[in-house]
């Protein structure tokens, strides 16, 4: 049985209302940051600790000259090739049987690997617990067979769940009746997201949204050539060390001299 | 202790040698607990992965100030190659892969303990760097953190495999070998067998210091 689902966020219908944002920290008990005002509504500036997802605003100017206002619900987009997943020394992160990633704090020790290695920038400590923290994609309302708490919040359906074929023949509909530069953007890289959008512009038009993302290659060597490396390379020389002895044999000491006073009799 | 042994190592030197060894080994033995989660089930000897990441991180800090010893002890005996002889020696491979006529004579360090001393070196300071920055990554870019992950991986590769050669030779490869590292004291045999030129060159600077003559005569 295929139980992997995808939440499909079409930016057309978002508002920026919000709701997403704080049915999030409702449901997972996040508080909230005192933050500053930076001549934007997007607050908290970025994605948190305790701010699993975020609606970022954008102005741009479009061909004709006019402001455009662009909101974007960022988050977590639970990637099938997860670079947080493949880097975790202790696999405290993992792929759940929704093809979400989500977070056993209890293995997590803090190490911030996956920091980096995230294309999108996602996961963050909790300096107070060490631990990382993400968005889970409300695995335990999943398991319940409850939509995430942003899913349920939204109020124009612009954040929805289901099964994979049926959300990305919903977002391929969708672009195709929004036309110009809509775009579905999730199905092309990282072998698919579990989270996927309805663009109406270009991926590079948003900020912090990497148009190509992908598993570093730093990963790629580090963890499909160097981890094994190390094991092959000890194994052959553990190997070659043996061979060496059974076949050309030990250097040997010729003479074993240690008469008095040192001389060579 | 037999007379007529010869003096190898000085007690700090040996001192040294065994810090940054065993600490090398904790390090590459909770590095491998974190890169291969198999073996995550050594973090449980600890009391857990998060303890282990600890001790990894201090056990780090002790390697890095036993290396600095190191390097400032060793690096002119071991950290320069002398040419054309040890080219000679290379391209033997020592003398211990295939039969070799004429062998050059081999001083306090032949070049393969060189290599060894310059690969733990080298990749020493890199593991001691990268993992710094890995522990302490505020203000680095997401590229940089990257490239240190790669490298501390790299430095595990060479230095695990270079230490299993390390511990080949001192124990049955090259048998009276591990004593300098452990009383200081080796055979005569052993030296002219090794490092023949070394005890040449210690006899004509009359720094040769052999057990039950001079100030060791009981």
């Amino acid at each position: 049985m295929n139980k992997q689902l995808i939440k499909l966020i079409d930016l057309s219908r978002c508002t920026a209302c919000r709701g997403c944002q704080v049915a999030c920290k409702q449901w997972n008990e996040q508080p909230a940051s005192i933050t500053h005002n930076f001549g934007s509504y997007q607050n908290p500036p970025d994605l948190e600790w305790n701010t699993w997802t975020l609606i970022r605003f954008q102005e741009i100017e479009d061909a004709a000259g006019k402001v455009k206002w662009l909101f974007r619900k960022d988050g977590c987009m639970h990637c099938t090739d997860a670079a947080c997943v493949r880097v975790c020394p202790t696999e405290a992160l993992y792929h759940t049987e929704f093809g979400n990633v989500a977070i056993n704090t209890d293995k997590c020790i803090g190490c911030k690997a996956c920091i980096p290695a995230c294309p999108f920038g996602v996961p963050k400590l909790n300096p107070a617990t060490n631990r990382i923290s993400k968005c889970d994609l409300c695995y335990t309302r999943l398991q319940a067979n409850q939509p995430p708490a942003c899913v349920l919040s939204c109020p124009t359906g612009a954040i929805t769940i289901g099964d994979v074929d049926t959300m990305l023949a919903k977002a391929n509909k969708r672009v195709k009746e929004l036309g110009g530069d809509a775009n579905v953007y999730g199905d092309k890289f990282v072998d698919g997201t579990h989270v996927l959008y309805v663009l109406t512009e270009k991926p590079e038009v948003y900020e912090h949204l990497p148009a190509a993302p992908k598993v570093a290659d730093s990963i790629l060597v580090w963890k499909d050539v160097l981890k094994p490396a190390g094991l092959i390379a000890a194994g052959a020389v553990v190997a070659g060390a043996f061979l060496h002895y059974i076949t050309h044999g030990p250097k040997t000491p010729q003479e074993e001299s240690t008469c008095e006073g040192g001389k060579n009799s | 202790m037999k007379k007529g042994m010869i003096k190898a190592t000085g007690p700090f030197e040996r001192v040294v040698h065994w810090c940054v060894a065993l600490s090398c080994l904790f390090l590459c033995i909770t590095g491998m607990a974190m890169m291969y989660h198999s073996l995550n089930v050594i973090g449980t000897l600890v009391g857990g992965m998060e303890n282990l990441k600890v001790l990894h991180n201090y056990c780090g800090i002790f390697f890095a100030v036993s290396l600095l010893f190191t390097i400032l002890m060793w690096w002119r005996e071991a950290g320069l190659f002398s040419f054309p002889e040890d080219m000679q020696w290379i391209m033997a491979a020592g003398g211990y892969l295939w039969k070799v006529e004429k062998m050059p004579e081999v001083g306090k360090y032949n070049p393969g303990q060189k290599m060894f001393f310059l690969a733990v070196a080298i990749f020493g300071i890199v593991m001691v760097a990268s993992g710094l920055i890995i522990w302490f990554p505020d203000g680095y870019t997401v590229d940089t953190l990257r490239l240190m992950y790669v490298l501390h991986a790299l430095g595990f590769v060479v230095i695990f495999a270079f230490f299993f050669v390390h511990l080949y030779l001192v124990t049955i490869g090259a048998p009276g070998s591990a004593p300098a590292m452990f009383t200081g004291w080796v055979t005569r045999g052993w030296v002219k067998t090794q490092h023949p030129k070394w005890l040449k060159e210690m006899e004509k600077d009359g720094t040769l210091i052999v057990y039950g003559e001079g100030k060791y005569r009981k």
